[in-house]
């Protein structure tokens, strides 16, 4: 295990790279005026005057990848619209719900004008008429701060007929979620903003081609929309400068958890996640030590320490490392934490947030649940640790959505790494950290 | 060599795979578990009904395709040229017997108090697949049992498995959208949406579709065990539509009627008046012997043989425009072609008339099934009559009874009453003739019954009416026949079981009127052939009803 030697802090990069952030700290950044007074607006002007096609291309050359999770290619996605006049739609999807994200949150609160540009260029490149943000319920500040700036882009001219006298029409909404962690899941997202049940729906038809009302429709993270500006801006060659081969450009981490300084930090793609710790997040207090970290959002497969020391922040290095980069939420598990409850804490959560839909999901978020509870109670059974594997295993890949692998994943990667936990726990009754005995915890319920 | 014919059309050209080693060619856009069901391979499901869309829930349907490192859902893959497909590795026995744990898991396990138990999908698909003991060690979750949700429909959500096929049947066939599935994750339920209840003319759809004992009709729960009935095909009478249904019946009688698919007629679906059709075929509401009024008092319990050949005796000696016949929809087109024989040239008479109920409007229609024609066979009767050269007005007959010139009457009466709500007054009218023999399978109180009621309307007529002569009539479960819907499509059935020994067919009648013999080859081979030994399909080999005999039939809907 990593000891924190306090006088070492400065062997560790403290440098955040703020391309998307960078006027983040002004609060009249929030506003119109303030926002054109650092160059806002003038990269739609540009790209009203591109061909849309040349905007998808060079959204394809920068090897932007989406920033909501899956990390797909960006342009890629766009170029799966079918070539006709059909009318599409362009979602944002601003449902930030995994657990330990908090990037999307602030980018609409401080640039909400931000966000607004990067989705009127990214429409007009997929020849979009109407787009919707569908932001998170809990929200209350990033509604409140997108709907005045959306009234100001309409009055200024950004948004409604004949955008800047090119021809171009764009509407543009807000849409205000009611909490489900599933209508972060883009086709759930579309059954949400239809009106019905936030539930996924079956795939194919993939959105693209009958998305939102049946109509080919393109989802896409805040972060992505937002970075499609810069990338009309710098071009794409500069935007590949930034990160690393595979993973271009910068991104927004969430960091969160055990650790002195947490909050959002614009690092370039590549980052050791370290230094993002040591460096950026300040270390441990309390001379607490790195035990564990779950590097991009509660679905991503928990890294133990020396995992964590030698991880970069880069979609190839973390999936080779058996995990991924998510959301970018970073959540850092020091040394007083049981793992055993850290996953009883998640199989909570998934159990409360499976949709219903498909029954391996829907039974088996729950019995996990149970089964972590059961062990967290003391009343674990040696056959319960297996039986976490298993029922993991079989609910990977069996679903319509990812909600079921996004429970399973950090069970096996909790259940392998930290096993020694688990076993003490279902032996002995208690945790094997001490101080954090939890015999008699109440039962898995909502 | 002669040229081959090769299909100049690209579109239209079928597309060759391989399912479970069997070389098939399928139409373009067939999902593998359409594939296996057109090709009689059995795949597990729960959410996927052919007469729904693909909900994709379940999750049982698995099949490996060659290529491929991860096991498929059958009800959303459409097959490919040249696909390998199969279900029968272990890798997809594996993931099917995981993906029925997950259903089990929180299963409240009530077979010996569930209705659904031996026509249950889990039970047949544990039977399949599972087989293990539960690692459930956990608390179940709890749910509501008893849920009212209507008139027709009790549900148990302990034992929903959440497939989504009722919620779709009410969306997408009845259109009613009575159903919902309500909360999330395991704590989800099917319900009714506020104040609405499950009442609709096709609602009991539901529990047919519903592969647990999550929905149980309450018309028929807790009447029989399945595996105490035997299934048989026939057409429903219940109106013109003519649906293809199988009804369930023993010793006892009929115990329910389920629809049959004909993609002609009814597709998968029936409505729930047609499920009562059963009620008037069996032993309680039926007419089990003849009876006589004769010199103003009943003589019952007359042999109907007996009573047939008075009649015959009767009629020989009436003068051709004395006697009448009149006759419903209700019964088969040979029953017709028999009696109009026998009435047009043994007794030379064209007085044939066709009783039909005031209320029926022959051209309602309610878009899905129902028609305003509540007779079987109205274009069978119709068919006979032009064949006949019968071209009868109904006023004709009233004038001529009232007259008198109409002496001897027989009706061969309905058996549906419940659409014949004209019954009691056309009754009063067939009293003014001298000698009324009226056939009916079923019980007719406006006759038989010594109310007062009957003994005034006797009363009324006794100056003319001589003999009453009531004469039991087989049902149409008890006799082979034809019926011809309302688009003109004939449909043959068999006979079914015999409830009441002694009633008489149409055709029986129709020969001993004619004063002829029942001889043996009256029943005709196909009368005796019921149609549980004739079409199960699932009787095919020893193995198969040696195991539980519903997972061949159920595995393949």
């Amino acid at each position: 295990m990593q000891t924190l030697d306090l006088t070492e802090e400065t062997k560790y990069l403290t440098k955040e790279t703020k391309y998307l952030s960078e006027f983040y700290h002004l609060p009249e950044f929030k506003g119109l005026a303030g926002y054109k007074n650092k160059g806002g607006y003038q990269d739609l002007e540009k790209a009203l005057k591109m061909p849309p096609q040349a905007i998808i291309d060079e959204v394809k050359a920068s090897g932007l990848r989406g920033r909501g999770g899956a990390g797909f290619s960006t342009g890629m996605k766009w170029g799966f619209l079918p070539k006709n006049n059909e009318p599409r739609y362009l979602l944002c999807n601003a449902d930030e719900g995994e657990p330990g994200t908090f990037k999307d949150r602030m980018m609409m609160e401080k640039a909400p004008h931000q966000l607004i540009e990067g989705m009127i260029i990214s429409a007009f490149a997929i020849n979009s008429k109407k787009s919707y943000i569908y932001v998170r319920g809990e929200y209350d500040e990033s509604i409140d701060a997108l709907e005045a700036a959306l009234q100001e882009a309409y009055k200024a001219g950004y948004l409604g007929k004949n955008i800047l006298g090119s021809g171009f029409d764009h509407d543009m909404d807000v849409y205000r979620g009611a909490g489900a962690y599933i209508c972060g899941e883009e086709t759930g997202m579309i059954s949400s903003l239809e009106g019905l049940k936030g539930q996924p729906k079956l795939k194919p038809p993939f959105p693209a081609i009958q998305g939102y009302l049946k109509k080919p429709t393109i989802v896409n993270n805040v972060e992505t929309l937002a970075v499609v500006k810069y990338i009309i801006r710098d071009g794409a060659a500069h935007y590949r400068t930034l990160g690393t081969e595979k993973s271009a450009g910068t991104k927004l981490f969430s960091l969160s958890g055990n650790i002195a300084k947490p909050g959002n930090y614009e690092v370039p793609l590549g980052y050791a996640l370290k230094d993002m710790i040591y460096g950026m997040g300040g270390g441990f207090k309390n001379n607490k030590q790195l035990k564990a970290v779950i590097p991009g959002g509660s679905s991503a497969p928990v890294l133990n320490a020396a995992e964590s020391m030698k991880a970069t922040l880069d979609y190839e290095n973390l999936a080779q490392m058996g995990s991924m980069l998510g959301s970018g939420a970073i959540i850092v598990i020091d040394d007083s934490q049981c793992m055993v409850q850290c996953l009883a804490n998640l199989m909570h959560f998934y159990h409360h947030e499976s949709c219903g839909q498909c029954t391996p999901c829907r039974e088996g978020t729950g019995w996990l649940d149970k089964i972590s509870h059961s062990i967290l109670s003391g009343h674990g059974r040696r056959q319960d640790i297996e039986l976490l594997l298993k029922v993991a295993d079989n609910m990977k890949g069996k679903t319509i959505c990812a909600l079921s692998d996004a429970a399973a994943l950090p069970v096996i990667s909790f259940v392998t790494k930290f096993r020694d936990e688990f076993e003490y726990f279902v032996n002995e009754g208690k945790s094997k950290v001490k101080g954090t005995a939890f015999k008699g915890a109440p039962h898995a319920s909502h | 060599m002669l040229p081959t014919n090769a299909s100049s059309n690209a579109s239209l050209v079928n597309i060759k795979c391989s399912i479970n080693g069997a070389e098939l060619e399928v139409k373009p856009g067939t999902t593998i578990i359409q594939a296996m069901q057109d090709n009689a391979q059995k795949i597990a499901h729960y959410c996927w009904h052919p007469g729904l869309s693909i909900a994709g829930v379940c999750r049982l349907c698995m099949v490996e395709i060659a290529g491929n490192p991860k096991v498929q859902i059958a009800c959303n893959t459409v097959v490919t040229e040249g696909m390998k497909i199969n279900n029968t590795s272990e890798k997809v026995k594996d993931a099917v017997k995981w993906g029925l744990d997950f259903h089990l898991i929180n299963h409240p396990l009530d077979c010996p108090i569930c209705d659904q138990a031996g026509e249950c999908g889990l039970q047949d698909q544990y039977m399949e697949y599972g087989k293990y003991t539960s690692e459930m060690a956990e608390k179940k979750q709890k749910k509501q049992k008893v849920v009212d949700l209507g008139p027709t429909v009790v549900l148990d959500s302990e034992r929903c498995i959440l497939c989504s096929r009722c919620t779709r049947f009410t969306d997408e066939v009845s259109k009613t959208h009575e159903l919902g599935i309500f909360n999330r994750g395991d704590h989800a339920e099917i319900g009714t949406h506020d104040g609405k209840q499950l009442d609709n003319k096709y609602s009991l759809n539901t529990v047919d579709i519903c592969p647990v004992g999550a929905l149980t009709s309450k018309d028929f729960r807790f009447k029989q065990r399945v595996w105490y009935l035997k299934e048989s095909a026939t057409i429903c009478n219940g109106c013109s539509t003519g649906c293809n249904v199988n009804v369930y019946f023993n010793k006892e009688g009929l115990f329910r009627v389920k629809p049959k698919y004909n993609s002609e007629v009814n597709g998968y679906w029936m409505c729930d008046e047609g499920r009562t059709i059963y009620k008037f075929v069996n032993k309680e509401a039926r007419l089990l012997k003849a009876k006589q009024y004769k010199d103003n008092s009943w003589q019952t319990e007359i042999p109907a043989g007996t009573a047939a050949k008075e009649v015959a005796q009767l009629l020989k000696t009436a003068q051709p425009e004395e006697v009448a016949l009149v006759l419903t929809g209700q019964n088969t087109l040979e029953e017709y072609e028999a009696l109009l024989a026998t009435f047009v040239t043994t007794f030379k008479t064209k007085n044939i008339y066709h009783w039909w109920p005031q209320v029926a409007q022959a051209k309602d229609f309610d878009g899905l099934l129902l028609r305003g024609d509540k007779n079987p066979n109205t274009n069978g009767l119709l068919q006979t009559f032009e064949k006949f050269g019968i071209n009868t007005e109904w006023p004709n007959l009233e004038q001529n009874l009232k007259s008198g010139k109409i002496k001897q009457l027989v009706v061969i009466g309905p058996e549906n009453l419940t659409v014949y709500d004209d019954l009691k007054q056309k009754i009063s009218l067939f009293l003014q003739a001298e000698h009324l023999i009226y056939v009916s399978s079923v019980k007719i109180a406006e006759l038989e019954s010594r109310e007062e009621s009957l003994e005034q309307s006797l009363e009324q007529s006794r100056e003319t009416l001589k003999t009453v002569t009531l004469l039991p009539m087989k049902s149409y479960i008890e006799k082979a026949g034809t019926f011809v819907n309302y688009k003109g499509l004939a449909q043959t059935f068999k006979k079914v079981t015999t409830l009441v020994s002694e009633a008489l067919t149409g055709t029986e009648l129709a020969k001993l009127f004619a004063g002829e013999s029942l001889k043996l080859e009256v029943l005709k081979a196909a009368d005796l052939l019921t149609a549980v030994s004739s079409t199960r399909k699932d009787q095919v080999t020893l193995e198969h009803s040696k195991k539980n005999e519903f997972v061949f039939n159920r595995g393949r809907l």
